[in-house]
């Protein structure tokens, strides 16, 4: 873990490949190609939605506090967990806000998933400290900037010696609701934009009515979107190599790579969900 | 976060298990086919078997491309296994009796994409990448189509949504009591998560061997085949649900009881060992 040593990549950004840049412009324009055959122009719309959601998963994740293994033992600045766990947690709490609230139009759906998600991380980075500060008896200091760049206050002189910092500082909190926002409306968006796709075509193949396939349109959009969110934020993940404080990371810096990644992955996991019934009593 | 995880040495080939996995896994899903021959879902239990075998083999993958230190905990390879099983299982499964070959292949082509992305844009620059990130993407759709059809009796998709697999002259058509329509996929989808990533994570480090990593595997997969059986009485005939769940039990008992012996026996080895030998004549 970053405690004994911690990361090679941390001095410089190695820039992605020629080779994998040129095969992910060329698998998104397949994907849009084949969303469009498939399902016409709602298909097309359905594809950038589902890109756009990906992107906001891949990018929303670098905000979030994550101090893994070294965090738990006070070592680390951030909250103890791993970015898959975090990211799960806050997608799925946006997604089951934005869900509830899809009935009541495309805006309030989007907003739902938001704040439910930033919610989350704000309940979670808040006990978080609690627990650090009451729990533990550390104080909250950042071992990659000298000073909180919101509220000014400086940490040297609070981190412990052999130590990357503690706890987590405010602007880490900020960041990780950024992220747990971001990522709760790119999941929502996703579910949203399958839902529409699903609820337009279960109907003319079972021959429904659109209340009768409600169960199996929200299931289906659903697992899809808790699905292609896991695979986003593990992409972003494997890009910040474990943990980050938060936007004041250098780390951050990398999230440029993390976007390409998501929106081809994205796209790829896209049109399967979106050509999923395309095969329904073909064969 | 580069440290590399210490794993055992020797044991069986991975190339061996990775044979032995697909082939296995793939010939035990069609034989719950046999279910649609017999008009009886009695053999839906080798879909159980199936999502058991394949997770042994997914354990392996993950002890591959974990001891390179990915630096985001083995449960993100999990993670991302599942989230590109779980749509290349569903797409698989609207193909009817080529579900899972169809499942396998759309598995590989989600999985080659999110390794071509993780090392060619978020250059994590891993060798085995890409091939691991395939096998595991395979593993979970087989474990996910596995454990569908085990639960409802088909691996086919009109099964999975209608719910019609009930007999004595009982036929619900109602979309919500589907395996679908009443989400039990996304329990699968959690059960299968959890049986792949937690076997290694449990077992590694130093005195790591194959054998108790595997049987591990094996128990975790059973123990996801008890509680789908217990949930597999909603959808298919109650004989057969007792078939699955005794089945279930005995497999989970010999494997726990086998795994609780390995663990005794590099226990005991590990005390043998004796990292710091004693000067002949006492000191």
């Amino acid at each position: 873990m970053s405690a004994l040593g911690g990361p090679k990549q941390a001095g410089g950004i190695q820039p992605p490949t020629a080779m994998g840049l040129v095969l992910g412009i060329v698998l998104i324009i397949i994907a849009l190609i084949l969303a469009f055959f498939l399902v016409q122009m709602a298909g097309l719309i359905a594809l950038i939605g589902i890109i756009i959601g990906g992107v906001l998963i891949g990018f929303g994740v670098h905000f979030v506090p994550v101090g893994g293994a070294p965090a738990a033992m006070g070592q680390a600045p951030g909250i103890a967990t791993g970015v898959a766990m975090l990211a799960a947690g806050a997608g799925l709490a946006g997604l089951f806000g934005g869900a509830w609230a899809a009935p009541l139009g495309f805006a309030v759906a989007l907003a739902g998933g938001a704040i439910g998600g930033g919610l989350l991380m704000a309940i979670t980075c808040t006990m978080v400290n609690v627990i650090y500060v009451f729990g533990m008896g550390i104080p909250a200091a950042s071992g990659k900037v000298d000073k909180d760049p919101i509220t000014g206050d400086s940490f040297p002189e609070y981190k412990s010696q052999g130590t990357e910092g503690h706890g987590l500082p405010f602007i880490s909190w900020v960041g990780g609701v950024i992220g747990g926002a971001l990522g709760g409306l790119g999941g929502t968006l996703i579910y949203l934009e399958l839902l529409d796709v699903y609820q337009a075509q279960l109907p003319v193949i079972l021959n429904a009515t659109v209340e009768q396939i409600a169960p199996i349109a929200i299931s289906l959009a659903g697992i899809f979107a808790v699905a292609m969110f896991l695979i986003n934020a593990v992409l972003a993940a494997y890009n910040i190599t474990g943990t980050i404080e938060g936007p004041h990371d250098p780390k951050f810096k990398r999230f440029p790579r993390a976007i390409i990644a998501a929106a081809v992955a994205s796209a790829v996991a896209g049109i399967f969900a979106i050509g999923l019934l395309e095969l329904v009593g073909v064969f | 976060m580069s440290v590399k995880i210490e794993v055992g040495a020797g044991g069986i080939p991975h190339n061996q298990i990775l044979i032995y996995g697909l082939v296995g896994s793939v010939i035990l899903i069609y034989l719950t086919y046999l279910n649609t021959y017999m008009q009886a879902p009695y053999f839906a239990f080798f879909g159980g078997l199936a999502a058991v075998v394949a997770l042994i083999w997914g354990t392996d993958t993950i002890k591959h491309l974990c001891s390179y230190g990915l630096g985001t905990g083995v449960p993100s390879a999990g993670m991302i296994a599942l989230g590109s099983g779980v749509i290349a299982a569903l797409f698989g499964a609207t193909t009817g009796p080529f579900a899972p070959i169809v499942t396998v292949i759309v598995a590989a082509i989600i999985g080659a994409v999110a390794g071509l992305m993780a090392n060619a844009v978020v250059r994590m620059d891993i060798p085995v990448m890409v091939v691991s990130l395939i096998e595991l993407a395979i593993v979970g759709a087989i474990t996910v189509l596995g454990l569908a059809a085990m639960a409802c009796g088909t691996f086919e998709f009109l099964g999975m949504i209608t719910g019609q697999i009930s007999f004595f002259g009982f036929t619900i058509t109602s979309y919500e009591t589907s395996l679908i329509g009443g989400s039990i996929i996304a329990v699968i989808f959690m059960l299968g998560a959890i049986a792949i990533q937690h076997s290694f994570n449990a077992c590694l480090g130093p005195g790591e061997q194959q054998d108790r990593t595997l049987m591990l595997a094996a128990e975790c997969g059973f123990l996801s085949m008890i509680v789908v059986a217990i949930m597999s009485f909603a959808f298919i005939d109650r004989y057969a649900a007792i078939i699955t769940l005794v089945i279930a039990i005995i497999g989970w008992l010999y494997t726990y009881k086998k795994y609780i012996e390995l663990s005794k026996r590099d226990a005991y080895a590990w005390l043998d060992a004796q990292p710091i030998l004693e000067p002949k004549g006492g000191a």
